[in-house]
């Protein structure tokens, strides 16, 4: 199988979307599940999210933000991933919920809110609300890359209010609670602002599902780097999850241990740089 | 008559080989081979087979070995051994073959494992390979999973005719002897010719399918006749006590997938890095704890120690592990058992609670049973902790299958003939047994593959 490249866009300095050639992913994806992408053959397995899945292909927000995701940048339309595996994860329950919220922040999470969305969009009595929180105008995605037009209501923020509403979608959440009656929300991104999401919510007793990202090896359950501890309970962000429950979810477990190889991260980086240069 | 004594192995140096992943063992000589060969009583009722779990002519084998007939040799482990080159070095010769050895009770059995390698070796050097089957009977069987028992059934039912399709999960065929058996114990090249051998003899291996993820389990049950699965135990089981949340704690499974299928000790030539500390506790002393604690020598670590609430001389390692671990001066702390982890402020492993143990009466097993001696807790300072306690049945593919009967550990319930509680669906291996060697795997697929022909020809 060849997993070609189809289309491939900036979203804005730091992000661009990619259209991979997947067609068993694609087939079977569901909102919720992630792929596992290879990119070269001596590279990591890495999770990534699935905006949408159309026909053979699926398509992916990517951060240029390590080597893997730096390395791919340098790849166009027809070059090929080396694998791409899939659709891994248990998605949360898709059903009628009433008032429903997704929200993402400049972390990740938008590939999530768009797919979800769009889906819990398509069951009746489902009321979509979608929060998009950037740090600022430069670093929002294109419009049409946004969730704006699989919402009922779509508010878009960003941290200096260069764009949108002004604040995180924290301070948003914060309000609609407040002001409305929420059934659910859903969230993606950072993992501190999930935490504090999570004991927002409970604060109003409000349900939440949150993506808990973890650093993942196999993502099929045998290698337990990802174990997330819900209610005390160990379960793994790559079948059980990777939503959970925000509710339950030990945070501070969760923030340490996607922090075990930041170090390495930034060797395999720098090699990289070098490497670079070396081409240059 | 004085016994002949055993011709040693040749084998690399302790202290170079903790610097590199390459095979600890250097292999026999067509000399030696042959002179080991001859050791061999030729008995005439040949215990030795009797201790294979899948049934090797051992004493012939051993005879064309010492008569220098090596293509021979070869083609007649391969007859019931799909991957002679792997078993000769992973197998539990001295419970099986060698165990049964008559020469045993001299202390000097004939090195069967050994000359096996050898003989594979060999036929690998001379690109020499088996006849391969052409014509297909016109029924097709899936196999899921591409471990030791799914390709064994794979080989021995593609040789009985069948179209044989291996879904496998992971990007490379092989399971645990790809992801969890060091190179320097079964060395990469020997993995990939003996399973080049399955494609060349028509086995279509399909990589990176999750059965139940991205293939439906319900549309292989109507393209298929028959299905065995091969699943495996991959997933790890953990101590669940205080601090193993902490960094710096590993699941076996996941230290060693990093080093061995995903080649961590080259990061960052490799994508995939891995942290191992300076004062490393494996806890745990089967094969797998061994396998650990001697990567993570080879990964720089200072100390090196196995955490084991027995002795070592009950241990479920083999003694040949056991023994190249102490040259490797892997440090074995018998009698202590694990409490709680501990670490500091931020997030990292600083060591270990434990608590010493003595025996009272037997367990299940027959071995003595450890208890907790009270108020004999004492800490270890560790950086790295590695639980290597045993797995459990693979749960990503039992969830997808909820009609499958299972135990309530997970493992698969099968009949005598080795089919589930689903017709025509078989199972084998750790899928089954929680947990086994190599070769018990190997002996459960072929014992399969006997099983699905009978059925696929009775129905």
């Amino acid at each position: 199988m060849k997993h070609t490249i189809t289309r491939k866009e900036d979203l804005n300095a730091v992000d661009y979307v990619i259209d991979v050639v997947a067609p068993e992913v694609a087939k079977r994806f569901r909102p919720g599940n992630f792929a596992v992408l290879i990119t070269v053959k001596n590279g990591e397995r890495i999770p990534m999210s699935i905006e949408r899945a159309e026909g053979d292909t699926i398509t992916m927000y990517i951060k240029r933000l390590g080597k893997t995701s730096r390395e791919l940048d340098t790849w166009n339309v027809g070059d090929a991933l080396y694998k791409v595996i899939g659709p891994m994860g248990t998605p949360p329950p898709l059903k009628k919920y009433g008032t429903v919220v997704f929200a993402s922040d400049l972390v990740c999470g938008h590939a999530e809110n768009n797919a979800m969305c769009r889906e819990l969009g398509k069951i009746m009595g489902n009321h979509i609300i979608s929060i998009q929180s950037f740090p600022d105008k430069s670093l929002i995605y294109p419009e049409k890359e946004l969730a704006k037009s699989v919402s009922d209501e779509f508010i878009l923020c960003t941290e200096d209010g260069s764009v949108g509403r002004k604040g995180h979608y924290l301070d948003i959440m914060q309000e609609l609670l407040e002001e409305r009656r929420i059934d659910q929300v859903f969230a993606g991104g950072g993992i501190p602002p999930l935490q504090k999401l999570s004991e927002l919510t409970k604060k109003y007793n409000v349900p939440v599902y949150t993506t808990v990202r973890q650093i993942m090896v196999d993502a099929t359950g045998m290698c337990g780097s990802c174990r997330v501890f819900i209610d005390g309970e160990q379960k793994l962000a790559c079948i059980d999850g990777p939503m959970f429950d925000g509710h339950k979810v030990d945070w501070e477990a969760a923030i340490s241990r996607l922090a075990m190889f930041k170090n390495k991260e930034a060797v395999a980086m720098e090699c990289y740089n070098e490497k670079m240069k070396e081409v240059v | 008559m004085a016994v002949q004594p055993r011709v040693p192995m040749r084998e690399q140096n302790p202290a170079v080989r903790i610097t590199n992943f390459m095979s600890v063992p250097l292999g026999y000589s067509s000399e030696e081979a042959v002179t080991e060969a001859k050791r061999c009583l030729q008995c005439k009722v040949p215990m030795c087979e009797t201790g294979c779990p899948v049934r090797m002519s051992i004493k012939d084998i051993i005879k064309l070995i010492a008569d220098e007939e090596f293509e021979k040799a070869f083609y007649l482990s391969k007859a019931d051994n799909a991957v002679p080159a792997m078993t000769g070095r992973v197998c539990p010769q001295e419970d099986q073959c060698e165990g049964k050895c008559v020469l045993d009770k001299t202390g000097q059995p004939i090195n069967i494992g050994k000359l096996f390698a050898f003989v594979a070796d060999w036929a690998r050097k001379k690109d020499i390979l088996e006849q391969i089957p052409e014509e297909s009977n016109g029924k097709k069987v899936a196999i899921v999973g591409a471990g030791p028992a799914g390709i064994t059934c794979s080989v021995d039912l593609r040789k009985l005719g069948y179209e044989v399709t291996v879904f496998e999960a992971l990007h490379m065929a092989g399971g645990v002897l790809q992801y969890g058996i060091p190179a320097f114990r079964l060395p990469r090249d020997v993995v990939d010719y003996e399973l080049s051998y399955l494609e060349k003899i028509g086995v279509d291996i399909q990589l990176n399918k999750v059965v139940g993820q991205n293939v439906d389990f319900e549309v292989l049950k109507k393209e298929y006749d028959a299905i065995y699965l091969a699943t495996g135990a991959g997933a790890p089981r953990f101590l669940n006590c205080e601090g193993e949340k902490l960094k710096g704690v590993y699941s076996a499974n996941e230290f060693l997938i990093r080093v061995n299928l995903m080649k961590a000790y080259k990061f960052p030539d490799w994508d995939t890095p891995i942290i191992c500390g300076d004062k490393v506790g494996v806890i745990g002393c089967g094969n797998v704890a061994m396998d650990a604690a001697r990567c993570a020598k080879r990964l720089g670590a200072k100390e090196v120690s196995i955490l084991y609430r027995r002795t070592k001389q009950c241990a479920p390692a083999r003694a040949e592990e056991i023994h190249h671990a102490e040259e490797e001066g892997i440090i074995f702390k018998e009698m202590i058992s694990p409490c709680r982890i501990f670490g500091n402020e931020d997030g990292w492993v600083t060591g270990i609670e434990m608590v010493k143990t003595e025996f009272k009466g037997t367990d299940k097993s027959g071995r003595p049973r450890p208890v907790n001696v009270e108020g004999s807790e004492f800490i270890l300072e560790m950086d790295t902790i590695i639980n290597a306690l045993g797995t459990t049945p693979n749960r990503l593919f039992l969830s997808n299958v909820p009609e499958l009967d299972t135990y309530s550990w997970g493992g698969i319930k099968v009949d005598d003939n080795y089919m589930s509680n689903i017709p025509g669906v078989f199972a084998g291996g750790d899928a089954l047994s929680g947990g086994s060697t190599v070769i018990d795997a190997m002996g459960n697929g072929r014992d399969a593959a006997e099983a699905i022909d009978k059925y696929l020809n009775n129905p």
